[in-house]
Order: C-alpha cells, then structure tokens, then sequence
C-alpha cells in the first residue's frame, strides 16, 4: 500500500488521486455487476472507474467477463497456453485501453472484439495454418433444389445414445477446429456465448448478411462432419 | 421430397429442400416474415428429409454450445489474476517515481 505522502505526490503529478492497489471496499455498482447486473448505470459507472485506474473495476471486468472471454480464446484457439496469454493481454489491454473506449457498443463487444482480434493474430502467427475445404461435407442437391441423397436421416436422437457427452464434445471441438478462423469466431460467439449477429457483426467488423452466410456454411460443415462420423451422408 | 402440387396452396409449396436449407438460420431464430415462414412450414409439412435436416442442423448448434466450459481453470485465473496486480504496482511505483523525481 502507499503511504500518504505518496499518494499526495501521485495527486499533485496526475491532478487525481491515484487508486489503492487493492480497494478496501467496492462501490456499489461493482459489486451489482459482480452480481450479475446488467443495468447500464452500473455498467457506465464500472468504466468510468477503470478509466481512473480503479483495479476492483478490472476486477470486477474479470469476474463478470473471464468465462465468457477464455470460452471464446479456447474454442478459436483449441490450446490452453495460447488461451492463457491471450486472456491475459485482453484484461491488462481493458485497464491500459479503458480510456479509449467511447461507450458507442457495448462494454461486452469490445472485450469480444479484444479476444477475437488476440486470438485471430495469434492464429495468423502459426506457421501449420491448414486451409479446410468444407464442400465435401456441405448438402447436395438435385438440379431441381431437392436433396441429392435422400432420404435424409434424422440422427439427432441417435447422437446422445451412441456418444457420451465428453466424446460428443471432443468430436465437435475437432470438427470446430477445422473450420476457417472467422467462421470458427462467428460460430463460437453465437452457439457458445448466445450473442445476436449484429453484436457478432460489429465484434468482428462484418455485415449482418456476411455474419449470417458464415454462420450457415459454418453450422452446414459441422452437420456434415457429424453425419459422415455417424456414418451418414452429409447431404 | 416436396412435391409441387396443383392446389390454391400451390405457391406455399413451392419452395425446394436448397431454397429451405437456405433459411434454416432466420427460421431457428425467428426471423423469418410471416409470408417466408408459412412457405417453410409448409414445405416440412411435406418433405420429411427437410425435418430431418432441421432437426440435425438445430441438434449441431445445441452440440456446438455443448462445448462450452463452465468455469474458468483455476490456475489460469490466479495466474492471470497475479500478472494483472504485478503490472498494475509496477505502474504505481514508475508514476511514483516519476512523480519523486518532478518535486525534486
């Protein structure tokens, strides 16, 4: 902790007082936030508080946000270290950066956008970058628009019977891997993390319609590797 | 397979298994306008290969979220957690440093 007449010094060279190390008690819109709170009072105050260098308000960030943030690293990712140091730069980035952040998104699709740009450079810096063709396991179809294989098998129920849930999400987890970078993002912040195609599409500087087309042949190539292991057709 | 038929509802069915495969994602989040949304209800009413697809395609998305962790592995929180206090002392004491060195 820093003595008085520390602090003094810090005020006088910053013209505000500077935060203790370690907040001896939490305002009460942090501690609503820490609770869950989604109101946007909490959410403005919360950053104003990091922009003052408040370490509760970054950790208080880290509580709210950390699960969400490694799930999304994780699965772009696929390696616990990579994930480990990206989460890292993306919280001491929030306390370095908090001062740059307008307030025009949401506080969640800047941190979104932080761990989705980390990750994708991270990916971009790997030299085994292998580029997946997803035609072989996406739908065919007659030239009149009906399926080319038919009947379609609905092997939905047969899924959770053949597969236990830590099989079921080592094959999805391979399978999410082979997708291409921005697809993999955009499904993982939807099917993971819930968020709308909007939020996706200003997280990852897209259109709406570019979100909602990597969606789809994201999810269509998912389906396809899933029929062909339970050895089905794709189509 | 839909079948084209010949009845006053013939426009409702005229959408194919592609044209349907095309909007599975603005039907499973409700985003299709009423008009598009009866067509693809109509069509599945018919073509038992679009439900299976559906049903396959919806199951993908609900496995794909399966995959998700529910907490954070303990040691990457207390290791993040350490390096974000370090850095953040090491910034007090350089601004206390700089700060020491202006009064002088």
């Amino acid at each position: 902790m820093m003595s008085g007449s520390e602090m003094s010094v810090m005020k006088t060279i910053s013209g505000r007082s500077p935060q203790p190390l370690r907040s001896q008690k939490s305002p009460r819109s942090i501690r609503r936030l820490a609770q869950g709170s989604t109101k946007a009072s909490d959410q403005a105050d919360v950053i104003e508080r990091l922009k003052s260098g408040d370490q509760a308000a970054l950790e208080t960030v880290f509580a709210m946000y950390s699960v969400k943030l490694y799930n999304v690293a994780l699965r772009i990712l696929g390696d616990a270290a990579d994930t480990e140091e990206v989460i890292q730069d993306v919280f001491w980035t929030v306390y370095r950066k908090a001062k740059s952040f307008q307030g025009n998104s949401q506080l969640s699709t800047w941190l979104y956008r932080l761990t989705v740009n980390a990750a994708l450079g991270k990916i971009r810096r790997r030299k085994n970058n292998k580029a997946v063709d997803y035609e072989e396991y996406l739908p065919k179809f007659q030239a009149d628009g009906h399926h080319a294989v038919r009947p379609v098998i609905d092997w939905s129920d047969n899924l959770d019977e053949q597969y236990s849930k830590y099989e079921l999400q080592e094959l999805l987890r391979k399978a999410l891997d082979e997708l291409k970078p921005l697809d993999k993002s955009a499904v993982v912040l939807s099917d993971l993390e819930g968020i709308s195609d909007k939020e996706i599409a200003d997280t990852l500087g897209l259109s709406v319609s570019a979100v909602k087309t990597r969606l789809h042949r994201a999810r269509l190539f998912l389906r396809g590797k899933m029929a062909v292991h339970l050895g089905y057709s794709p189509a | 397979m839909a079948k084209r038929n010949k009845s006053p509802d013939k426009a409702l069915t005229d959408r194919t298994c592609k044209q349907i495969s095309g909007l599975l994602n603005d039907y499973i989040s409700n985003r299709l306008n009423p008009t598009v949304k009866r067509e693809f209800e109509q069509h599945l009413s018919i073509c038992p290969d679009c439900v299976s697809f559906l049903k396959t395609y919806k199951k993908t998305m609900a496995a794909t979220g399966s995959t998700r962790v529910p907490t954070l592995p303990a040691k990457l929180r207390k290791n993040v957690l350490a390096f974000l206090r370090k850095k953040m002392r090491q910034i007090a004491v350089f601004l206390l440093v700089f700060a020491d060195q202006i009064c002088r």
